[in-house]
């Protein structure tokens, strides 16, 4: 289980994440929904390591993770996917795979990279091919394999519906379900798409402005008109 | 024709030594983004360090060995102490960086050698090679500083091909942040490569400091081919890099056979414009074969 | 009340007009109350601090990191000598040729260069642009050698500085004799003139004849000649005693205090000397009783280091006659280079301050904004350098005239180093900073040289430090201080006044600070 507790983020003057607490239970799919530049890239890439938070903590399994490097949270099993499907595309997709769990065994790697080209099998088909040759859906696919390759015990994808067809984020998202029911993993997904993202979450976080506004199960948020009208636009 | 064959081959030693500096400008270039302009002061250095490693023991190969071992530290040194640190919206402090480090260096050793040329000592036969029955203008020393290029390059393309250190070297390369986010310590991934860069640089000056001499600022010029010859093969590309430094060492030597060996940097500059103008990516760069 | 006024058109060049003439009359009295040597520094720093006007404009406010404005400079020195050379009258017009149209055709010159080099870097980004103009400077240069004759190869070309009426050319007998020009005027003051009558011969073969590479002859304490002692043929130093980078030279802490005769910044280099000897100072040429100045009140304090920039510069003390007829030599060299460099001043202080600043600006910190708001940023670049350019080319031209020669060393890559150096010390973007750079490039190594010879520094440890002291100084000011001396001061007296900055005089280093993001690497 990933917790956070009271993470403050401010970008100079501007506050970028203001006490914000929330828990991300292992085997489900968490949802932090709201409008641009409610927080929500800030959260995951404070979390990944990558912007270190004014205040507050979060601790995976109860180890605090904050105010660790990024490559650090990485080996301890927080895996992020960051906005825009970070791919390395001058590499092959098996050399991006590989890069994913460089410091694990070569049988370690060997067992994961199996099971990743069993999720997606698309990717083992093209296992050769520079990742620039891939189409978006399948780079998505890469980049989610490339963070599973270091066994997380947390993943956290950020805007992973961004530029796909709605029909292959359904798809990647329903993926991402199984995944983190199967393997028992806690996934926080960040979505600007609320619908698509309620839909496959058993919890969705609202954030507006830097603040939590509702923490709920997913379907009471995505039922929710007042909440709807407010803070998600449709 | 025949002066034209012997210009060409004559090329061959000095265009394997551009080869070898401007491949150590692309490991900096790859590792960092940053173009090291100090490389050739750092080569200096550790040539001057191997001559008096040579003076004391006599050994051409404990010189060479001490070289590599400061090449590789002074990379090191001037990475962490030096580009690391530098303020990243400062794009210019970087290039600037570099210079302030190679005015020291050059000082330093001034300093500590003095400012003279030193002759190096040749450690193989620098007579020329007879065979079917004519001089060629390559000798034996010509062979080992080609033969130590060609076991560097190939060494360097199986380190970045094969091992997962070549692998992370290359995906903080280009993708510094997902590196990080694969849990890869790009921190010290970038020193490596500046330390493999130090040792191919100093592999360099040791190898071409018998042919000429050594000097605080006698390798100034050889700054100018390499970084002429890493541009044209595309900054990013071992292969294109080594390419064209070979290529530049053989137009050099002809341009200096028919004319004048001081028109050498007037043709490396033209060179150099003429391919900024056509092709700024270079000849290896961006669509060709980028990963080695 | 100011900034009022300021906002009347024409009002902002009328300031930097009073600026510029106050500080022109200014330095202009400051050269007719110092000695030579301080002129010749004077000459130097507005030499400097003309070529780094224009690195400001293009390192600071352009973004383009510049290797190549030494060669830039190398192009208005050769295009200043090769027409002052070649042409008696300008082409076309047959107005004779003077200086001052041969400094313009430096300019133009330099627009040319500017034009060529601006237009093949303006698409480059940082790395391969400092790599071009690094081939710039290090190919430039080497043209010299592909036309010996019209550009004297790599020996140079000598030049004779267009001089005022009645200074230099009643002077011009001396121009000849190099060491009779260089020769000092305190022991001109000095010496007693019955000695010069009465010539010791015995001293003259007790003194040592040989001279050999160890340079175990040169004038030291223990050889150096007594009071009563006239330097004759065996102890004149010629070529083979002095180093290629004039290490040797007699500096200050070896300079012996009682019956001071020789001073460094007399004793002649390489150059001053033929190669066949002939213009050494011996007996028969040694200057008589009637040939030292009358007035004993000339200058001194010529008890300086040796030069700081390059030791073969020729150190012309053009005493004698030439004192009587109006300017000295140096002088006229610092009126001529201050004049330039404050000219220089006015039109950049217009161009920094005005529309032309903020676009270079703007392209520098976003050029894809620039372009969206209608600023070319390709142009743009282009004539930050073809300004910088210009500059350069004036620098060098008066370069040309401080040494009365052009040639391929002068303007070697360590010049271009030199300019980097001072621009970025001084601060990046800063006009003030380019000054400051300026008097850091003349003083620096004179203050090494003293604390070197205070200390007893070997000479090779003296001779590298300056330029040691320069490397870490760039390091450090990058790494810790990204606007310089004059960007800290700025950011020390805002935060004294606790006033919150104002976007144009910011200097360099908020600019940085306010960039660096959250992230952390």
């Amino acid at each position: 289980m990933l917790a956070v507790e009271s993470l403050t983020v401010d970008y100079g003057p501007v506050r970028a994440l203001a006490n914000v607490s929330l828990q991300v239970p292992a085997g489900e799919v968490t949802a932090v929904i709201g409008a641009n530049g409610a927080g929500k890239s800030t959260l995951m890439r404070t979390l990944a390591g990558l912007v270190r938070p004014n205040a507050g903590t979060a601790s995976l399994e109860g180890q605090v993770i904050t105010g660790r490097k990024a490559e650090d949270i990485a080996r301890m099993g927080v895996a992020l996917v960051p906005e825009g499907r970070s791919t390395v595309p001058e590499l092959t997709v098996e050399e991006n795979l590989r890069l994913g769990g460089l410091w694990r065994s070569r049988a370690e790697r060997a067992a994961t990279q199996q099971e990743v080209f069993d999720l997606f099998p698309i990717l083992g088909e093209r296992r050769t091919m520079r990742a620039d040759t891939l189409s978006g859906g399948e780079r998505q696919q890469l980049a989610i394999g490339r963070a599973l390759m270091c066994d997380p015990t947390c993943l956290l994808l950020d805007e992973p519906s961004l530029g796909l067809a709605p029909l292959i984020v359904t798809q990647i998202l329903e993926l991402v379900k199984k995944l983190a029911e199967e393997s028992n993993i806690a996934v926080l997904l960040v979505e600007q798409n609320a619908v698509t993202a309620l839909r496959v979450a058993h919890t969705g976080v609202v954030l507006n402005l830097g603040t939590v506004v509702m923490v709920g199960p997913a379907q009471e948020i995505a039922s929710h008109e007042e909440l709807r009208h407010a803070y998600l636009g449709y | 024709m025949t002066s034209f064959i012997d210009y060409v081959l004559g090329g061959f030693g000095s265009g394997m030594i551009i080869a070898l500096m401007a491949l150590a400008l692309v490991l900096t270039w790859r590792a960092t983004r940053v173009v090291n302009f100090a490389q050739v002061g750092q080569a200096m250095f550790t040539t001057f360090i191997a001559l008096s490693l040579q003076t004391l023991t006599g050994s051409w190969v404990i010189a060479l060995v001490g070289a590599m071992v400061a090449g590789a530290l002074l990379g090191v040194i001037v990475q962490y102490l030096v580009l690391r640190p530098v303020k990243r919206a400062d794009t210019s402090g970087a290039i600037i960086a570099t210079f302030g480090v190679l005015i020291a260096l050059q000082a330093a050793a001034g300093m500590i050698w003095g400012g003279d040329s030193r002759a190096y000592p040749q450690p193989f036969g620098n007579t020329a090679i007879t065979l079917f029955g004519r001089e060629w203008p390559v000798s034996a020393y010509d062979l080992v500083v080609v033969g130590f290029a060609v076991i560097l390059v190939v060494g360097l393309t199986l380190l970045f091909t094969r091992t997962n250190l070549g692998l992370a070297m290359r995906a903080t390369a280009f993708n510094p942040e997902v590196a990080r986010l694969s849990g890869i310590r790009v921190g010290r991934t970038l020193t490596i490569g500046w330390a493999l860069a130090g040792i191919v640089g100093a592999v360099a000056g040791v190898l071409v400091a018998p042919t000429s001499a050594i000097s605080p600022n006698s390798f100034d010029i050889l700054l100018v081919f390499a970084f002429t010859a890493a541009v044209i093969g595309g900054l990013d590309s071992l292969i294109g890099a080594v390419a064209l430094g070979i290529g530049t060492g053989l137009i050099l030597s002809v341009v200096s056979g028919y004319s004048d060996s001081s028109n050498a940097p007037v043709v490396a500059l033209v060179l150099l414009a003429v391919n900024l103008v056509l092709k700024p990516e270079g000849v290896f760069g961006h669509h060709k074969a980028r990963s080695v | 009340m100011m900034r009022d006024l300021l906002r009347l058109p024409g009002a902002r060049l009328v300031l930097h007009a009073a600026v510029a003439l106050l500080a022109w009359l200014l330095l202009v009295g400051i050269t007719g109350m110092v000695d030579p040597l301080m002129n010749y520094y004077i000459a130097l720093m507005a030499m400097y601090a003309t070529a780094m006007f224009g690195m400001t404009i293009l390192v600071g406010l352009s973004g383009q990191v510049s290797l190549g404005n030494g060669a830039l400079m190398a192009v208005g020195g050769y295009v200043f000598a090769v027409t002052t050379l070649n042409w008696e009258t300008v082409p076309f017009t047959g107005i004779a040729m003077n200086g001052i149209w041969a400094m313009l055709f430096a300019a133009i010159g330099g627009v040319l260069i500017g034009l060529l080099i601006g237009g093949l870097g303006a698409r480059l980004r940082g790395p391969y642009l400092a790599g071009l103009t690094l081939g710039v400077a290090v190919g430039v240069p080497a043209i010299a050698n592909r036309f010996p004759e019209l550009l004297g190869g790599e020996t140079g070309l000598q030049l004779t500085v267009p001089y005022p009426a009645g200074g230099y050319a009643a002077a011009g007998e001396f121009v000849d004799e190099a060491f009779t020009e260089d020769f000092p005027t305190e022991q001109q003051d000095e010496l007693p003139t019955e000695q010069i009558e009465d010539l010791p011969t015995e001293q003259v073969e007790e003194l040592p004849t040989e001279q050999d590479a160890s340079g175990d002859d040169l004038l030291t304490l223990d050889n150096f000649p007594n009071e009563g002692d006239v330097l004759t043929e065996g102890d004149v130093l010629t070529d083979g005693d002095f180093s290629a980078d004039g290490d040797d030279l007699l500096t200050l802490d070896n300079f012996p205090n009682e019956g001071d005769v020789l001073t460094d910044g007399d004793v002649p280099t390489d150059g001053d000397f033929s190669a066949d000897g002939d213009d050494l100072l011996t007996l028969d040429n040694f200057p008589t009783e009637d040939e030292l100045p009358a007035d004993p009140s000339a200058p001194d304090g010529a008890l300086d280091p040796e030069f700081a920039v390059d030791p073969d510069v020729e150190a012309t003390f053009d005493g004698l006659d030439g004192l009587d007829a109006g300017f000295i030599l140096e002088q006229w060299q610092a009126v001529l280079a201050v004049s330039v460099a404050c000219i220089v001043a006015f039109l950049a202080l217009n161009l920094v301050r005005g529309r032309q600043g903020r676009q270079w600006r703007a392209v520098r910190d976003d050029s894809v904004a620039a372009a969206v708001a209608g600023i070319s940023p390709g142009r743009s670049k282009v004539s930050a350098f073809v300004v910088s350019s210009v500059f350069a080319a004036l620098a060098g031209a008066v370069f040309a005239q401080i040494l009365s020669y052009v040639g391929p060393g002068a303007f070697g890559l360590g010049l271009s180093l030199s300019l980097l150096v001072g621009v970025v010390l001084g601060g990046r973007g800063s006009l003030w900073g380019a000054v400051i750079g300026a008097v850091l490039l003349v003083w620096l190594p004179e203050f090494v040289l003293r604390a070197a010879g205070d200390r007893g520094w070997e000479e090779q440890v003296t001779n590298n430090a300056p330029n040691l002291i320069y490397g870490l100084l760039v390091v450090a000011v990058v790494l810790v201080a990204p606007g310089g001396i004059v960007g800290s001061l700025q950011s020390l007296v805002r935060r004294v006044r606790r006033t919150p900055a104002s976007p144009s005089a910011a200097g360099l280093a908020e600019r940085v600070d306010a960039g660096v993001g959250k992230d952390d690497s």
